[in-house]
């Protein structure tokens, strides 16, 4: 798990919510499953900048993933507006899982 | 892209156009089951007769058309990645078919092939027809088209010829359109139909979908486009040799064609299996890996009626031969994919609102496994005991086959309107 951000601190809260939100298919958090790339804090702007992808693009459970994301990063910080930034670039694929989502996964 | 909080950011298929596909092919696969029952008698004789005409076409268009033409809407985006040209179409494709199936299937168990029957092919065309414009001007707007994405257009070709004969065959009975009589062009309508449209679209499909379940690391594109093209130029190459009536040994090299491109794809589904991340492999899967196993039943059974008859006469093996694949690999496999698409999609519609608020059941929870297993062991045994009926011309086997597979297609509507009717239980 390498997530970009510019606020470590209140990337720890984040991950905490997230790592709640589950893709049901897989039964694995997006966090362990290496969809989360970057996770941007705009003080001044109140604004929180999630930068994400999917397994693959049109995934029939795309948007419950995405609106999942969303509502986790709104009860973790109520007073921000938080966007969803999906980007296909790089494109997913099982080397970005976490070693957590590996044991998992083989377990 | 850039999604604002509260909008919707990747527009799927809606559920609205898929998941009546989904309940119409169930409930086909409950009426074919029936009329099983009541005319178990009728596979004790040569195969063109009126009960099993209509149960073949209740299999083929009811059951394994009707639930690939909509799993097929929701799918062929993710194959593209690029959204479905229109869901009016998806709609059309619906309606037409499922007023033009049961027209059809009725006129058949009447063996009229009048009127009704006439009305009936015309439709199911124009529902095919829906379909494969929407295929075509979804994948003409995407800029990826793929390996699997051909096998699925060019399925959708071969669906198009074969309706299209069926529906040239069934207004010959009345005006003679084609040179010889209907029955001389039912082996090019039943294998274009068998092998182009539903093995090309099932191996385009599962070539996909199965390593997404696994979480395998196993790519390889080049093998797939060699069993695309083993399949379609064994097919074409059937075509050839049944139009100029050649030697039925000669049958070998088109079978020995798809049977590699099956046995390719078998290794690649094996190595996929291999090099997976997940190492716990659901019920679902398992029965849908295994379909790919049957697959190769009916090409042993053509083998044997070949090489050991030297003719496509004795009725029982052909009549074997067509069970093995409606109720073989075909029946498996939607058996299996029904629960790893049809849960997601309800549960999508569902619970994707308040997704993340809370602890929302898993899409496996829409459905109880214990009747999914009860109706894979009552299938697997159904299938054996019925298939050995028909080799033995035994009424009471044939009767307690079609029993148990009577009993997995109820246990199967269970579970699929289960999950169709699911209301969200965190209210």
């Amino acid at each position: 798990m390498n997530i970009e951000t510019n606020n470590e601190e209140k990337l720890d809260i984040a991950l905490e919510g997230l790592y709640q939100v589950i893709d049901p298919e897989v039964d694995l958090n997006i966090v362990d499953l290496g969809l989360v790339y970057k996770i941007e804090f705009f003080e001044e702007a109140k604004e929180i900048i999630v930068t994400m992808t999917l397994t693959t693009r049109f995934c029939p459970m795309g948007e419950s993933i995405t609106d999942a994301t969303v509502q986790s990063m709104q009860q973790s910080f109520p007073d921000d507006k938080t966007e969803i930034h999906l980007t296909f670039t790089p494109p997913w694929d099982v080397t970005m899982i976490s070693e957590a989502g590996n044991e998992f996964l083989r377990s | 892209m850039f999604i604002p909080s509260g909008s919707s950011p990747i527009k799927n298929t809606t559920y609205k156009v898929v998941v009546p596909f989904y309940g119409y092919a169930a409930l086909s696969f409950l009426i074919a089951t029936i009329l099983m029952f009541l005319n178990s008698d009728s596979f004790t004789q040569h195969y063109f007769n009126a009960p099993t005409l209509a149960i073949t076409h209740m299999m083929a268009l009811g059951w394994g058309t009707m639930i690939i033409l909509g799993a097929s809407h929701q799918l062929f985006p993710v194959l593209i990645e690029d959204k479905l040209y229109s869901d009016n179409l998806a709609y059309a494709s619906f309606a037409l078919a499922g007023i033009g199936i049961p027209l059809l299937v009725y006129a058949f168990y009447q063996f009229n092939f009048g009127f009704m029957a006439q009305v009936g092919a015309i439709l199911i065309n124009l529902a095919v027809i829906s379909y494969l414009i929407n295929l075509f001007l979804s994948s003409r707007i995407s800029k990826k088209v793929n390996i699997h994405a051909m096998f699925t257009i060019t399925a959708a070709v071969w669906l198009i010829l074969t309706t299209g004969l069926g529906l040239l065959m069934v207004f010959n009975f009345h005006f003679s359109l084609l040179p010889e009589n209907s029955l001389h062009y039912l082996n090019f309508h039943a294998h274009m139909g068998i092998i182009g449209w539903f093995l090309l679209l099932i191996l385009g499909v599962g070539s996909r979908l199965i390593p997404m379940f696994l979480i395998s690391k196993y790519e390889n594109n080049p093998l797939l486009w060699k069993v695309y093209y083993l399949v379609n130029t064994g097919l074409m190459a059937f075509i050839i040799l049944a139009f100029l009536g050649l030697n039925h040994s000669l049958f070998l090299i088109p079978i020995i064609f798809i049977g590699v491109g099956i046995a390719l794809f078998g290794s690649f589904i094996y190595k996929c299996y291999q090099q997976r991340i997940r190492k716990k492999v659901d019920g679902q899967v398992r029965i849908s890996m295994a379909s790919i196993v049957l697959m190769l039943l009916p090409i042993i059974v053509m083998i044997g009626v070949i090489s050991l008859l030297s003719s496509m006469q004795d009725t029982k093996l052909v009549l074997l031969y067509g069970y093995t694949i409606l109720f073989g690999w075909i029946t498996a496999i939607i058996l299996g994919m029904t629960f790893k698409t049809l849960p997601f999609i309800v549960w999508n519609k569902v619970y994707h609102n308040i997704a993340g608020l809370g602890k929302t059941p898993n899409p496996k929870d829409l459905f109880s496994s214990k009747v999914f297993t009860a109706s894979i062991i009552a299938y697997l045994m159904g299938f054996i005991i019925f298939g050995i009926g028909i080799l033995l011309k035994n009424i009471l086997v044939l009767q307690i086959g079609t029993m148990l597979l009577l009993l997995t297609a109820v246990l199967y509507n269970l579970n699929v309107f289960k999950i169709i009717f699911h209301q969200n239980k965190l209210k």
